[in-house]
Order: structure tokens, then sequence, then C-alpha cells
């Protein structure tokens, strides 16, 4: 449960709370990171979104370039610190900053990354555990069926499961129906994608096939870099299923178009 | 050559290693202390060892005393083979059961190569695995453990133990009074291989039937729980 | 059949287009995850189990000279002959060598992934020896002139039917039924007994290495590992340093994480230790017995940041657990040791140049890490081998390129923000009435599998800084 901070003065305030956007909602889905605000005051939390921020540096690390990652990762540091808590709407960004961030930096730097780290959540574990989400006071129109795509970063890293489930049955009132295989990964990757096409593709077609086989309307999950892998391998192979964003369902925003739909 | 291998293997070794005194190595390996084991299905170990037997695909029987062991392994020869063809080791515990009792006279010797039964007298019996130990040599040359079509062991009730750990304890003790013997079997189950498509087949290379017999004292109902426990 | 670490995409792409048997690696990738998760579900205690194995292993290695001596001491007053080996191309030599000073012309062979690694089995066919893999799926690869796909189960990428052809084919049996698994199993064994009963020397590999008294642990369910230990008159023990434990007691805890993660099972049918040849009052056994202890890099590794990799104890679970291994099959690995471990140990025990794609061959998606009965951290593993292999420049020069400018970029939030607020609404024109791309200049990657989802109307970056100009305005109007 969230605290009240004393600021320096004395007065009980709200928390704030810096919204890291993450690069791939930033340029592909704003509609992502203006849900998550919603979300956050909502919860009651003051949010503020740092505009120097950009890409947490994720595609150089995972490729291996830990030189190009430090200097960035210890802007991102320096940038999100001030505030009370980071929520990012990504599982694999947040383990960015709480996991590898860390293993990257020495000395100084691995401990602010540290204390950071303590501080830094993804968006449904900061709403259902730390600021929980009250229920929506307007009725939200029946959503369709949805499934869930567990990210793996978000799965194994910070031990997201239970969390977007919970939010979506207790603000949405809907359940999700459960695809089989649940905890396999999806084939993005970061790089990955690009680099091994084939086989990435057969990954996000068993991840299709299962999602439509729920029959959900809807497929959602936590992180953009799947679902924009996902959406995208759906379209070619012709299904129809939707792919949004938890943090569009959860804040009801539903008219824009799906991840990969016209207009 | 290999002389060369050796030192050169030390030297890098040597290199990567802490150089600490062997009293310290093994204070440090002790303060690790025991590993966790697999909990026992039920308290008492004649019917935890039985259940994990017929879960490893053993079928057991029990006895109480020797004249039923032998009428027991009379019984399973019949049922499989219509036949009383058993081999057996030279394991002086097996010379001194009564064999006429159930009529059957085991050749005393090694396995050859298309033996229909062996019988094995285990030094152990392990509940946490349902498994039989048998020390190889003379009493129990390795080969009939393998080349049988079916191997039938017999186990005291006082000779089990809860789990491997313990089962080491006693094997120490052993070997202590009566030196290392070449070769220690745990056996658990009959030989079986999933090489193909992942389909389970019994008696790959070794016994296809394999059949344990508990000999002494133990609860009256170990036999009917083992098989609940086995079955739930 | 020969493939090579430098085509795996090739490979992969060739294995995918097979849909029968891509059908059937994703059943295998299936079930076997279920049923390791089964048998970790009701020993309840793998967690505490891995912990405590892997302070033992840790230590072992931080003492490995300690331990290896006391091994060697051991073995030789159990009446081995220990030999050292740096390379595979010693121990063959040294294995050879001891086949012909026993003039022995028929080998039987137990499964060891270490003499798949020196390719022992071959240097031997080549100096005329008649070499039988014992191990039913080795056997069957054998027959087919295939390497292994599957560290464990060498041949579960072969059919039934398949088995049953190759059967036909190579034994001369005359007219026979095989259509059941049951039948080719017995046709199996009754070839394989009489390879047994006539071998000259057994060669088997270790799951463990007993410090304390010199016995080595060999566990199989087949039980040809014993037969092949047992019988022949000579047997030679291949194996290599890292298998070394302190204590017999350390070899059957691993036991427990062992067989459950690679089979489900709780325990083999056979765990057997063996100390050397037999005793004076024993009626059977080898005459003649030999430990051959190979490095093959074992010590590069140990002094390197990849240590903990010694710590595998080859039981599959991250095979079984990879998505990619389930997608390209084993074979496209192109190496002895495939999936996660594999691309981590291959790059080390071959070159980063002639591998360096396979530790490409990951989405850090951690499901290995997180079964792996070693705690091996295979992801990060794996991720500094690319940064290996960025160092020294393998990567694509592109993709090098196109990284450090995007990091750079990051770095630089003024000149980010200016650049994507003016290519984002540019795609965003272009593709908002389909919603994607199904083509895309620079991402035929992405596109050559799946479309390109369009981004939305502006960047968020650009679309906020509107909001809270309109937010400002408001202020000053109230």
């Amino acid at each position: 449960m969230i605290e009240e901070r004393s600021n320096p003065q004395g007065h009980t305030r709200q928390p704030t709370v810096a919204l890291f956007v993450t690069c791939l909602a930033d340029l592909f889905r704003p509609s992502v990171a203006f849900a998550s605000i919603k979300l956050l005051e909502r919860a009651g939390c003051s949010v503020i979104v740092p505009t120097q921020q950009t890409c947490c540096g994720q595609p150089a690390y995972n490729s291996g370039d830990y030189e190009a990652t430090t200097p960035l990762a210890k802007q991102v540091i320096a940038m999100l610190e001030p505030a009370d808590y980071v929520v990012v709407p990504s599982g694999s960004c947040a383990g960015m900053i709480c996991h590898h961030y860390p293993r990257l930096l020495e000395g100084e730097w691995q401990q602010r990354a540290r204390d950071l780290a303590t501080r830094t959540y993804e968006l449904t574990t900061f709403l259902a555990d730390i600021a929980p989400l009250p229920r929506s006071k307007v009725k939200t129109a029946a959503l369709p069926p949805v499934t869930y795509h567990d990210s793996c970063a978000g799965l194994r890293e910070l031990d997201i499961r239970e969390q977007p489930r919970r939010l979506l049955r207790e603000v949405c009132g809907i359940e999700v129906n459960e695809m089989q295989q649940t905890d396999v990964c999806c084939g993005f990757g970061g790089t990955f994608c690009a680099k091994m096409p084939e086989i990435s593709a057969k990954m996000a077609s068993d991840k299709v096939h299962n999602a439509v086989a729920t029959g959900a309307r809807i497929l959602t999950g936590g992180d953009l870099g799947c679902l924009l892998n996902l959406a995208g391998r759906a379209r070619r192979l012709g299904e129809t299923i939707e792919v949004r964003h938890v943090a569009e369902l959860l804040s009801g925003d539903l008219a824009v178009p799906a991840i990969g739909e016209g207009n | 050559m290999t002389k060369s291998a050796r030192s050169r293997i030390f030297a890098k070794i040597r290199h990567s290693s802490r150089g600490a005194t062997a009293a310290t190595i093994r204070e440090e390996l002790d303060s690790f202390g025991k590993a966790p084991a697999a909990d026992l299905p039920t308290p008492d170990t004649a019917t935890a060892f039985l259940a994990n037997v017929l879960k490893n695909q053993g079928t057991v029987d029990c006895a109480a005393n020797r004249t039923d062991a032998v009428r027991a392994v009379g019984q399973y020869l019949y049922q499989h083979y219509r036949t009383h063809r058993l081999v057996a080791g030279n394991d002086s515990r097996l010379a001194a059961m009564p064999w006429r009792d159930a009529g059957v006279l085991p050749r005393f010797g090694t396995a050859e190569g298309n033996e229909p039964a062996a019988l094995s007298y285990a030094r152990l019996g392990v509940a946490e695995t349902g498994a039989v130990v048998t020390f190889t040599g003379k009493a129990n040359p390795a080969a009939n453990n393998l080349l049988a079509e079916h191997h039938i062991v017999l186990v005291n009730c006082e000779d089990l133990v809860g789990d491997m750990e313990e089962a080491w304890l006693r094997i120490r003790h052993e070997v202590d009074r009566d030196g290392r013997p070449r070769g220690i079997n745990f056996i658990a189950g009959p030989s079986s291989t999933a090489d193909i498509e992942g389909q389970l087949v019994y008696g790959a290379h070794g016994p296809r039937g394999w059949h344990v017999i508990l000999l002494g004292y133990m609860p009256a109902s170990a036999l009917e729980d083992a098989r609940a426990l086995a079955a739930g | 059949m020969e493939m090579h670490s430098q085509a795996f995409l090739e490979n992969a792409r060739e294995a995918l287009g097979d849909p029968e048997k891509t059908r059937r690696r994703g059943l295998l990738a299936a079930f076997t995850p279920m049923v390791r998760n089964a048998a970790m579900e009701s020993f309840g205690k793998f967690e505490p189990l891995r912990q405590h194995l892997r302070r033992v292993r840790q230590h072992t290695l931080d003492n490995l000279d300690h331990y290896l001596d006391r091994f060697e001491q051991e073995a030789l007053s159990n009446g081995n002959h220990v030999h050292f080996a740096m390379d595979g191309e010693e121990m063959n030599r040294i294995v050879l060598e001891i086949c012909q000073r026993h003039s022995a012309r028929r080998i039987a062979k137990g499964k060891s992934m270490v003499t798949e690694e020196t390719g022992l089995s071959r240097h031997l066919q080549g100096a005329g020896l008649n070499v039988t893999e014992t191990d039913l799926g080795e056997y069957i690869i054998q027959q087919a002139g295939e390497p292994p796909s599957h560290i464990v189960g060498p041949a579960l990428h072969k059919s039934a039917a398949e088995v049953r052809d190759l059967f036909l084919a190579r034994h001369d049996l005359g007219e026979r039924e095989l259509e059941e698994t049951s039948q080719l199993v017995q046709e199996a064994r009754g070839v394989l007994r009489q390879r047994f009963l006539e071998a000259d020397v057994g060669i088997i590999g270790a799951n463990a290495l007993v410090a304390e008294n010199g016995y080595s642990m060999l566990v199989t369910n087949e039980g040809n590992g014993d037969l092949c230990a047992n019988l022949p008159p000579v047997l030679i023990v291949c194996t290599t340093l890292e298998r070394i434990l302190p204590r017999a007691e350390d070899a059957t805890a691993m036991m427990r994480l062992l067989v459950r993660s690679a089979t489900g099972q709780p325990h083999t049918c056979y765990t057997s230790f063996y100390s050397g040849p037999r005793r004076e009052q024993d009626t059977d056994g080898p005459i003649e017995t030999h430990f051959v202890l190979l490095d093959d890099k074992r010590t590069d590794i140990l002094a390197s940041d990849y240590r903990e990799m010694l710590q595998c104890i080859r039981c599959g679970a991250c095979l079984n657990h990879c998505p990619i291994y389930a997608a390209a099959g084993g074979h496209a690995y192109g190496a002895v040791y495939m999936g996660p471990m594999g691309s981590v140990l291959t790059p080390l025990l071959t070159s980063l140049e002639e591998s360096h794609l396979l530790p490409n061959a990951c989405t850090s998606c951690g499901r290995c890490a997180e079964v792996c009965p070693s705690g091996i951290p295979l992801p990060d593993l794996l991720r500094d081998l690319r940064q290996a292999e960025q160092a020294a420049k393998l990567s694509p020069p592109r993709w090098r390129t196109g990284l450090k400018l995007h990091a750079w970029l990051a770095r630089h939030p003024r000149l980010y923000h200016g650049l994507t607020a003016l290519g984002i609404p540019l795609l965003h024109r272009l593709g908002r009435r389909r919603g994607s791309f199904s083509k895309l200049p620079l991402a035929g990657g992405w596109t050559s599998q799946r479309d390109f989802p369009a981004p939305q109307r502006k960047t968020f970056m650009q679309a906020y800084a509107g909001v809270l100009k309109a937010e400002k305005k408001r202020r000053r109007h109230d």
C-alpha cells in the first residue's frame, strides 16, 4: 500500500510517480501512455512525465553492446531518481531497470541502480499491489472475452502473473480465458525477431493460434514489443483477433483502433 | 604425452584455485549440511518402500519368513514361466534358504545370455527411491542384475533405509568392514527406454520384469497401503 | 549429414519446412516441460536443493585441484589406470591405444556426450574397430548416420515409422512385424545383446566422479551402460574434469534434480557406481579399467567469466523448455550440444567465429534459467557471448552500427524527439488506412514474416507537449 510522503515542510503530499513511457509506446502507441497516466491518477498518484526520456537501452544491451548501454542507463537513472516511484507500462523495460541496470553498472552507479530498482514497478503490479486502482465509478461497457499474454521478462524477472488478471477482473469485471502454454515466449525478443524471422514467426504463430483457440476476441498483455509482434503476425495470418495493451483495457479506452488495425 | 597433459591440467586448475587447506575445504563442505531429500509417501518405511517400488513399475510381495520367501519366488517363477529355472549368485544367505519347500533349486553362479530369471539378495532397500542396492561380487555377479528376463530381489525389512544419505551411511559401514566393492548398483525398476517417440517400453536391454520380495516383520496392512499409495 | 553452426538460420528454415517433424517437435516441447513440472511439484524442494547443489558444485570448482588430486589417488588405489587428455584428439588416441594393446575388435559403447564431443566412435572406426552404440537412441542415429538432436533423447526427431524402415534396412532378419514400438525395442534388444556379449572393450561416460572414493557414477534407464561396464574384459570411462563431486552423497543428491529435470522420473532405473577392475574373489567384471579425464577447454572456462557453465549436469531441461530449440530442432545448431546450454558451450568449446550465431538464438525469455537444476543464468551468459561477438566485430556491421546509433541518439533526447516527431507522423499517414504495412524499407527482417503495425498519429512526446501547452493556457485563462 502506498504511503503518503512528508515533504521537507512536514506536509503530507501525494506520492509522485514518474512515468517511464517506453520508446515503443512513445513511437507506436501513445494511447498506452495516456491510459497509464489516467490509471495512475485514478489511483491517487501525482504523475510526472520526464520529458528527457527516450529508451531504456534494451536494444543495445540485449545485442551485447554494454559499452553503448552504460551511459544511457546512467542517464535514465539520473532522470528518474527524484521521483518517489517509477512506473513503466512494460515488464521488459521495468525488468531492464530493476535487474539489468544493477548487473550492468558498477560502484556508486550500481548502488543508485539498486536504489531505483526498489522504487520501480511495472504498471499492473503497481496498480494491483502498491497504489490500488479503485473500481471505476463509470460503468464500462461489457468487454468481449479476452486472453492474456504473459510477457517473459514480466513473468520471470518481476513475477507478474496474477496482477493484470486481478485488475481485469476487479476493474473491468472480466475473466481472462487462459490460453495453452501461457508461459512460452511469443518470439519477439527485441532484435531477435528481425535477426531470426522464421523462428520468431513460428513462435508468434503458435501464440496467435493458442490465443484464438480460447475464443477470446481480444489478446492483451503488458508489453508493446510482444503485442506489436503478435498483432503483426496475426494480421499476416489473417486472424481477426484484436491486440491491445492492458492499460487501454483497464482505462476503458477502446475508441482507438487496436494495434495494427486501420482507421 | 599424458603425463604432460596431467601437469598442464593441474597447473591451469591451480591457477584458478583458492589454494585452501584440506581442513578448510572439509569444513566448508560440512557447513552446507544435508541435501533436501524427497519426502516419503507415508511415515512407515516398509510401506513407503513398497509403494515406491510399485511406482517404479516393479511388482512386490511380502514374506514373513524364509519359507514364505522361497514360496513367493516359486510362485512368481511359475506365474511367468511355468518353470522353476533360476540363477542366483553364490550368496550364503541364498544358499541357506529352504528351497526344497518351494520346489525351486537355483543354479548358483553367473547369469548367461538368455536366462529366464535371476535372483539377488539386496544389501539395502531405499524407501525414498524404491531402489534395491546390490554390490557386485561372487554373491551377486552384475550379470545377474542385467541379463535375465526377470529379476527377483529379496530385501530384509531391517535393511530398509529412508533416504539416499542413510543408504550411504550403511554402505560406508559395510565398505569399511569388507573393502570397496567393484560396483554398487541402485536398481529401481525394470530396464526401460523412451528413445522412440518418447514412448515408454520395458525390457530395453535388461530385465523386463522386476519383482521385489520384502522379507521380515512389517505392518500387516503394508502391502495393501502401498498399493493404495502407488495407485493414488 | 553434416551441419554447421554458421548455417543455423538455413538449417532452422529447412527444419521448419517439414510440417510433420515440426508438429512432432511441438508436441515434445509441450510434453517434456509438463512431466518435468509435475515431477518437481511432487518433489516440492526444487529451490532449496538447487541452492544446496550450487553451493556444493561451486565449492568443488573453487577447489578443483584438491578434488581432482583426491579422485586420481583414490582411482589409482582402486586399481584403475588414470589418463589425462588436453583435447579430444588426445583422448581418442589414448582410447585407441588401449583398444589396440588388447587387440580389441569389437567395442560396446554407452551413451556419452563427451565422446560425441571428441568424435571417438568415428576415430575408432577409422582405425578399423567395430563400435556399437548401445543406448537405443544412440544406436538408431548411428544406424542412420546422423548426429544426436538432443543430449538426452538423441533420436527423438525420428518417428517410429522411420526407425522401422531403418531396422528393416539394417538388420538382416527376414520378414517380421515391426508395427509396434515395443517390437522395435525388442528387435534392438536382440541385436544389441549379442554385441554386449561379444565386446572386447566397453566404453562408458560418467555422470559424476566421486573424489572421496574414486568411484564413477553412471545413470541409465536401459541398463546398457551397466552391460558395457560389466561384461567386456576391458572398461574405459571417458569423462571430463568438471564431473567431480566431493562425496557419494553429493552425486545422489544431484540425481534428485538431474532425473526429474531430464525425464520427469524421480530417479533412473539404474544408478551405478563403479570403482575399478574385478577384485580377487569376484567372478565377473572387467579385468582392466581406465579413466580418461578430458580437459577440452574446461580449465579455460574455469578461469573465465563463464565458469558457471561448468555446473551444467546435461539434463536437457533447457532444451526441452526452449521455444527456439523446439522451432529449429537440435540438428540446426550444427553442434554436439544444442539449445541454450549448447549455445553457451559451443562457442566456448569451438570458437566464436564459427558459432557466434548460436548465442543470438535466444529471446532472453528466461525459461531455461528458471528450470535449470544448476541455476545457471543461461540468458545472461548468452548475452555476454553476444557482447564478445560484438567486441570481436562478428555481428553484421549494419546491426552493430544501427544499434550504436540508436543508443547514441537515445542519449540525446532533443535530437531523438525531433527526429521521431518527423518520422512517426509520416509513417502514420502512410499506414493509417490499413493500420499496418506488409512491406517496409529497412524492416525486411520484420515484414518478411509479419505486418508492421502503423504508429498512432504522433509520438507520445509530441502529443503530451500539446496537452501540457493546452493545460498551461487553460490555467492562464482561469
